[in-house]
């Protein structure tokens, strides 16, 4: 029985190797990652949106983002936007540098003062961001918060930590929705779930279950209808596999 | 020809190859080869930067890999630059056996040892590039590694 | 039954192939005769990250059940590996040599450690675990190892 992973923000950062403050974005995320938030979030490796291919960019879409860059270029951001979807929230490290009156950041190895006070002022911003976006429900379809009714949890998962993206992946499934093909992510798990908590095949069931998947994945609402409809087929397909298994 | 050659490395964070990697190239563009190297972001390459994509189509690229999925390498060949030399970390690690590498923010002995000998073998290359780029001998590039 | 048994857990997918018995250290066997192949499980290798070095026992070597008959060293760790049976080493797969990295890219495939010439099948196999067995115990591992992965 699969677990439906528990909701949690993914960290990209641009880790820009040419600048110190790619420096402060990589430290910064790896601060949130390993101290600060260190069970609510997942590190997405911003080259395996290409390198790696689909799977990786499916992590990005499932999991909200929050894009760490190091300057106005917003590499992280604009490229998380190009290839996955629309991060669901962004820094800066020279804005926050700017704003707090932070000194000159320095040193693309050893950081300077300044830019360890930038990784703090970062790291905390970071950290702050995440539990909002743990707190609020975000549409990536519409790009902002939807009301700040609270995120229903997903099963939660007894514990986890922080990790790479390298060598892994989000389980989907294929199906038709007016005839065109569509991967919904996730789908695999949440049917698995739902079976497990003994629901029965029923429109209900099926208006539940597209809730879920709306978690997960990008539904237009003039589609709403097709999806349930084909949501029904498919958790009902499943429970009469297992069934004959 | 004046272009510097270009060092591509991992900018993984999830491991420690990812830091070996870096602090590799660090130190050749800062002091092994501060004249004749530079250092292209990957986030740049990833997300089709003009110049970034203009500095690895005008000069032989060196990538760093820190794991098996090979970001660098693929993000350079993407970018329609040329691959002069990769170097994956976990084969340094092979070539350099008691150089066991730590952490992520911060490198322990073994992790600074290695991405010293690394950084060595990229500075190598760089001075061979070097060489067919001031000379023009063919020669040279074809005896290069990985060409 | 599917060729393989499949857990995800936060943003790890763990397979284990169900033509084969485990150990709990993940090594499996999988036996053709008394001749029985034997490698490391998919949760083993993502656990303890890319493969540097593999070195098995030479061939002609005797080997008890639970005995180390090999060695890997990631950059993370270095783990004696247990033999899941007893016999003698009949081969030991030649890429290990060169391309360790084979034991992480297809573990239940091309990253074959070594192959046994089993003393006494029968008797090994029923102290190993079936797949639906080490499925469950893996999950376990999962779980208490999350915050090393």
């Amino acid at each position: 029985m699969p677990n439906l992973p528990q909701k949690k923000v993914g960290i990209v950062a641009c880790s820009g190797e040419e600048m110190a403050e790619g420096t402060v974005t990589r430290l910064a995320a790896l601060k949130v990652l390993e101290e600060l938030r260190p069970n609510e979030t997942v590190t997405i490796c911003l080259p395996l949106f290409l390198a790696g291919g689909e799977g990786d960019r499916a992590f990005a879409r499932f999991y909200p983002t929050i894009a760490v860059d190091g300057c106005a270029l917003r590499c992280a951001a604009r490229a998380t936007e190009q290839y996955s979807g629309k991060p669901a929230a962004s820094v800066v490290v020279t804005d926050i540098v700017a704003e707090r009156g932070i000194g000159p950041v320095a040193g693309l190895r050893r950081l300077n003062e300044a830019g360890q006070q930038a990784v703090a002022e970062t790291a905390a911003t970071v950290a702050d961001l995440v539990d909002t976006l743990l707190d609020k429900k975000w549409s990536r379809r519409e790009g902002r918060f939807l009301e700040s009714e609270p995120v229903m949890q997903e099963e939660a998962v007894a514990k986890s930590a922080a990790s790479c993206a390298c060598g892994s992946g989000i389980p989907v499934q294929t199906v038709q929705v007016n005839g065109q093909q569509v991967t919904l992510i996730a789908l695999p798990p949440l049917l698995a779930q739902f079976k497990q908590m003994g629901k029965r095949p029923s429109p209900e069931t099926a208006a539940e279950l597209l809730a879920q998947v709306k978690i997960y994945n990008d539904v237009p609402d003039a589609m709403e209808s097709q999806y349930q409809e084909v949501l029904a087929q498919e958790y009902a397909l499943f429970c009469a596999e297992g069934v004959a298994a | 020809m004046n272009e510097k050659i270009v060092i591509v490395p991992c900018s993984g964070i999830g491991k420690t190859y990812g830091t070996v990697s870096r602090e590799a190239a660090y130190e050749v563009i800062e002091e092994l080869r501060p004249e004749s190297a530079q250092l292209v972001p990957l986030s740049m390459l990833v997300l089709g930067e003009e110049n970034a994509r203009a500095a690895v189509a005008a000069s032989p690229a060196i990538t760093i890999d820190g794991c098996k999925l090979a970001c660098a390498t693929k993000m350079v060949q993407e970018s329609g630059g040329t691959i002069a030399q990769d170097f994956a970390v976990l084969d340094v690690f092979r070539r350099n056996r008691k150089l066991k590498p730590q952490g992520i923010a911060e490198l322990n002995e073994g992790g600074q040892q290695l991405a010293h000998a690394l950084a060595e073998e990229v500075a190598a290359v760089v001075d061979k590039l070097n060489g067919k780029v001031e000379t023009g001998d063919e020669k040279l590039r074809s005896s290069a590694p990985c060409f | 039954m599917a060729e393989f048994l499949e857990y995800t857990l936060d943003k790890f997918t763990f397979k284990v192939a169900t033509d084969r018995f485990y150990n709990p250290e993940g090594v499996w066997a999988k036996a053709e005769g008394n001749q029985v192949t034997v490698g490391v499980s998919d949760f083993f290798q993502q656990r303890n990250g890319d493969v540097a070095f593999a070195e098995v026992k030479d061939v002609g070597t005797a080997v008890a059940a639970n005995d180390e008959f090999a060695t890997i060293e990631t950059i993370k760790v270095d783990v004696e590996l247990p033999c899941p049976v007893s016999g003698t080493i009949a081969a030991v797969n030649e890429k290990l040599e060169l391309e360790a990295e084979v034991i992480n890219q297809d573990p239940y495939g091309e990253g074959w450690l070594a192959v046994i010439a089993a003393a006494n099948w029968a008797a090994d196999q029923a102290n190993l675990m079936t797949p639906e067995v080490y499925f469950e115990h893996m999950k376990v591992q999962a779980q208490e190892e999350a915050e090393n992965l």
